[in-house]
């Protein structure tokens, strides 16, 4: 998900056909995950417009992929977040720190889900057996979001269960990611379903909170959507059957996919609907392909790219924004296709979030939200981001399917730099999207344009202190430290990692990771595993300093002088068998000497240059890691020093010909995690020419305030 | 008397009165010099002697990040001096207005420092009372018609099927509001000039002097105060255009862009007087 405004859903093709793809993992045996083919679903859904109600048939066939007998099963049923004020999700709303308040959803549009009938497959009925439990501690007693069945007869391992489930939703008038607006739906965490179960721990299934994503098995789904005739219709996965009931003025659109976590759909009768196909050798060229396989050290062939079908459904008022957004997920299924394996779907459906349904920059398995709006700006690369992240939580949560509920970085961390990266590859750093009164401010002035791996730095930076990226999700201080942690502080670590290995190391490493994790439910040691095993080294230190702690991360150089070494110092010296006296006269006079006669004596005055440079912030480095010093003389050359960091301050002393220009620690920008990049450099002149332009255009900018308060007057 | 006239003639007393301009800009620099210190201060420690320094932006996202990290416990304290300085200006401005009225309505006099303090101190007692009232007059005229307004445009935004409606909505009430504003802020600059040219000493007598004259003239009147306000506007994309243009930083094009930054804010200083000037051109032309 896209942490404020937009969200996206991804939807794939029938997996089995492309599973051959997955063959392409060479280097990685990215065997499906435990559990992945032993889970089925198979839904009949009918949306009832009118009523916002959707009425709705469930089988799941689970099979006990572990050696554990399990007793009984944990639901999720997500939309009881918004059934009343007493959800988990609700009173963490009510009670955040920022931004808070009640999350009620307009007009008291209140969303739920009932499960009215649940049975085995062979009739025995299993209600009185199922009830509301809250996994996640006593602190929301009456949070109806997780749900427990307890079976006859315990289910032994290798053996298989298969449910019948009824049930009854009320579509909620948006509060998060599903909702409704006039006849538009977005429906995402709609039906009941079994949390994870872990060998050993039980299942994991956690309740639905205000700041935390999900979890889920891989499984095969074919649902039967019916909706009334004329809408249109996206949904995960591919269509694979349509038919329509005459006499109840319905259609029913059965769609399949193998392989993925989760199944969302949306409907909408005003929406346009366009195929577009992705045509690998088309949008790669042979060079980048050779690229690409050198750099990972695999065969041309392990990085072919499959040709996919892109799907989008878009309001017709944002029409002349299609062709934006075909580019950008071109863009992001070459770039992630690329780096970090191929495409395993058929299809990919992008949608363009109904109005006022909230769902706007959020990913499902083969479908993704974006978001736009009808005014944009050529220069705000707004619709391009939302729609290369949504995109990209393909790779990192769909098919590196994290647990996004105790460890979200390890997607929204790894997707916002992936979606960093991709963007800056293919479009560029770019403007700022404010707006003034919903009109670009682009418009009006001019917006600095950046790349976004800034911006992630400013967030990161100004959030460390609060809490450690890999928290659970809802036990983050707020909400704002929540995002800025687990994506952006996340983000710039991993760009900081990328610098501090370099890039034939670091792509290695991703292709490898998410290769190795496909359809499986990697964790952070997982991740640090394969960095220490292709990196050749242990760099446990560097995740236990930048992201199991909240520590800063800030080296700098605190003082730089560069003084003439005297030719003779003061006080009494006893030299061959003799005592002398240097006095500060004796001294000038044999300075003035040296003066007239430059040749004699010592020759060239030689200069001390003292670099003291500090650790200001908590964080240390560790391992082989150093603090690089590159200090610059006034005739142009420069030396290069290095310090361990591990203490909290250092002096590096240089005698040179010359007296040093500038002082500078980590001259290659490596650190970019580093918090006080204006310290990292201090330099022996004082006045700069775009330091005085800044002041003077401080000055303007209170001139002109002032101005305007005595207009008013 | 003819809109363009009235303009024209302002025009005319403006540009006699060269020393009122710098007199209302040496108090405008001086003001911003002092408000302004602190953070020169902090831009000068920071990065004078730093490489950083070297390529930093005007709106420099990755410095700006830092700086509000390293001074947040530092921030609502400097943003409370800037909105105390704004206050502390604002009712300077009050005290300013005498003498810009007071000089410009001495048509042929000279904008002496004695003659334009002497204004201020006449006009002071009057023109605070009158702030006051026209901040009542505001919440009033605003406070209610928008409420209307916005009473009005909620349901259709609501029901709104795109965002498009929603779109223009907010937009045509913002442009409202501020025409609103306008008008607003063109009766007090009559109810000002009344106090002076009427030599009305209650405020609300002159309040009515203005609302009186307005009532058989107002869009002659809005049109005076309206295209000097398209003035402004121009003067301001001109100002723009040239100062985007100026290159990379050297010392010469530091100096172009504070001499350029100096005069557009003396540019927006005259068009002050401007408005002062025209309309009591304007008021004079029907006395009441
Ligand atoms: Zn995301």
């Amino acid at each position: 998900m896209k942490k404020s405004i937009v969200r996206a859903v991804l939807m794939l093709g029938a997996a089995l056909a492309v599973l051959p793809a997955l063959s392409i993992a060479a280097q990685a045996p990215a065997a499906p995950a435990a559990g992945a083919p032993g889970l089925r679903y198979e839904i009949w859904v009918e949306l009832d417009p009118a009523g916002q109600m959707l009425a709705g048939k469930e089988e799941i066939v689970w099979t006990n992929p572990t050696k554990d007998t399990v007793p009984d099963m944990l639901l999720h049923l997500y939309w009881n977040a918004f059934k009343n004020e007493a959800s988990a999700f609700m009173r963490e709303a009510a009670a955040e720190t920022m931004f808070g308040g009640s999350a009620a959803p307009e007009d008291e549009g209140w969303g739920w889900v009932d499960v009215t009938d649940i049975r085995l497959a062979d009739g025995t009925d299993l209600k009185p057996a199922f009830q509301f439990v809250t996994p996640d501690g006593p602190d929301h007693p009456d949070d109806q979001t997780v749900a427990r069945v307890l079976f006859p007869v315990p289910v032994r391992p290798g053996e298989s269960v298969h449910l019948r489930i009824e049930f009854r939703s009320k579509v909620p008038r948006t509060v998060a990611r599903s909702g409704y607006y006039r006849n538009s739906f977005f429906i995402g965490q709609w039906f009941p379903k079994p949390g994870v179960y872990e060998e050993g721990k039980g299942w994991n299934c956690h309740a639905y909170h205000q700041n935390s994503e999900f979890f889920a098995d891989f499984a095969d789904f074919t649902v039967h959507i019916t909706v009334p005739r004329g809408y249109v219709v996206g949904s995960s996965g591919k269509a694979v059957d349509t038919r329509t009931d005459e006499s109840a003025g319905t259609a029913t659109t059965t769609f399949r996919q193998s392989m993925v976590h989760d199944f969302a759909w949306m409907t909408d009768p005003r929406y346009l609907r366009i195929e577009r196909d992705f045509v690998a050798d088309r949008e790669v060229t042979p060079q980048e392909y050779k690229e690409t396989a050198d750099l990972l050290g695999l065969p041309p062939d392990e990085v072919r790219l499959p040709d996919v079908k892109m799907i989008l459904l878009i309001a017709p008022e944002h029409r002349s924004q299609i062709e934006r957004h075909f580019n950008a997920l071109r863009a992001a299924l070459k770039y992630y296709g690329l780096w970090y394996g191929p495409y395993p779907y058929e299809t990919v459906t992008m949608v363009d979030p109904p109005f006022r349904t909230g769902s706007g920059g959020m990913e499902y398995p083969t479908l993704f939200t974006a978001g736009t709006q009808v005014l944009t700006s050529r220069d705000v690369q707004s619709p391009e981001m939302v729609i290369i992240h949504e995109f990209g939580h393909g790779y990192w949560y769909g098919l590196a399917a994290n647990n996004e509920f105790e460890a979200a970085w390890l997607d929204e961390g790894f997707n916002t730099y992936s979606t960093t990266r991709v963007m800056a590859k293919a479009f560029g750093p770019g403007a700022f999207g404010f707006r003034f009164n919903g009109l670009p401010l682009d418009w009006f002035v001019r917006v600095p344009k950046v790349f976004d791996y800034e911006t992630n730095r400013v967030a990161a930076i100004n959030t460390v202190r609060y809490d450690p990226v890999t928290a659970w999700s809802w036990e983050f201080y707020n909400r704002g430290s929540y995002g800025a942690n687990v994506y952006m502080r996340a983000a710039t670590v991993l760009s900081t990692l990328e610098n501090l290995l370099g890039e034939p190391v670091w792509s290695r490493i991703m292709r490898t990771y998410h290769m190795r994790y496909r359809f499986r439910h990697p964790t952070e040691a997982d991740f640090a595993g394969v960095v220490n095993e292709i990196a050749g080294k242990d760099m446990t230190w560097f995740f236990d300093e930048l992201l199991e702690e909240t520590r800063a991360f800030d080296y700098g150089v605190a003082a730089l002088t560069s003084v003439e070494v005297p030719v003779q110092v003061r006080g009494v010296f006893d030299r061959n068998g003799a005592r002398e006296e240097w006095t500060e006269k004796k001294i000038e006079d044999l300075e003035a000497a040296e003066a007239k006669a430059p040749d004699e004596g010592r020759g060239k005055a030689l200069y001390r240059t003292t670099v003291v440079l500090r650790r200001f912030g908590e964080a240390r480095l560790a391992g082989d890691a150093q603090v690089e010093v590159l200090i610059r003389f006034k005739d142009g050359t420069t030396e290069t020093r290095t310090w361990d960091g591990r203490d909290r301050w250092t002096r590096l002393v240089i005698v040179s010909p010359v007296e040093a220009e500038s002082a500078q620690v980590d001259p290659r920008g490596i650190w970019l995690i580093d918090e006080n990049l204006a310290n990292n450099s201090r330099s022996a002149d004082g006045l700069r020419r775009n330091v005085v332009k800044l002041m003077t255009q401080l000055l303007f900018t209170v001139q002109n305030i002032l101005h305007f308060f005595g207009s008013w007057s | 008397m003819g809109v363009f006239k009235a303009i024209f003639s302002g025009m005319g007393t403006t540009f006699r009165k060269p020393r009122l301009l710098i007199i209302l800009y040496a108090v405008n620099l001086v003001f911003a010099g002092l408000v302004a210190l602190p953070f020169l201060f902090i831009v000068q420690g920071e990065l004078g002697h730093s490489l950083y320094g070297l390529n930093v932006q005007p709106v420099d996202l990755n410095w700006i990040g830092e700086a509000v990290l390293k001074y947040q416990a530092a921030l609502p304290g400097l943003a409370a001096g800037l909105v105390a300085a704004g206050v502390v200006y604002t009712v300077l401005h009050i005290f300013l207005n005498g003498g810009i009225v007071g000089r410009l309505l001495d048509k042929e006099g000279p904008a002496s420092l004695a003659g334009f303090v002497a204004d201020c101190g006449r006009y002071f007692g009057r023109y605070v009372r009158l702030f006051l009232v026209s901040l009542v007059f505001l919440v009033l005229t605003l406070g209610v018609f928008m409420s209307l307004v916005s009473a009005l445009f909620k349901p259709l935004s609501k029901a709104a099927i795109t965002e498009w409606l929603p779109l223009i909505l907010s937009n045509l009430h913002l442009l409202i509001a501020l025409l609103l504003l306008s008008v607003v802020h063109m009766t007090v600059d009559y109810a000002r000039i009344a106090v002076a040219v009427d030599g009305e000493r209650k405020v609300l007598k002159a309040l009515r002097h203005a609302l009186t004259f307005l009532k058989t003239r107002f869009f002659r009147a809005w049109a005076v105060y309206l295209l000097i306000v398209v003035l402004t506007v121009a003067g301001t994309i001109v100002f723009y255009v040239l100062f985007g243009r100026l290159g990379a930083p050297s010392v010469a094009q530091v100096a172009a862009g504070l001499a350029c930054m100096q005069i557009y804010i003396v540019f927006r200083i005259w068009v002050r007087t401007l408005f002062v000037a025209a309309q009591a051109e304007f008021y004079k032309a029907h006395p009441y």
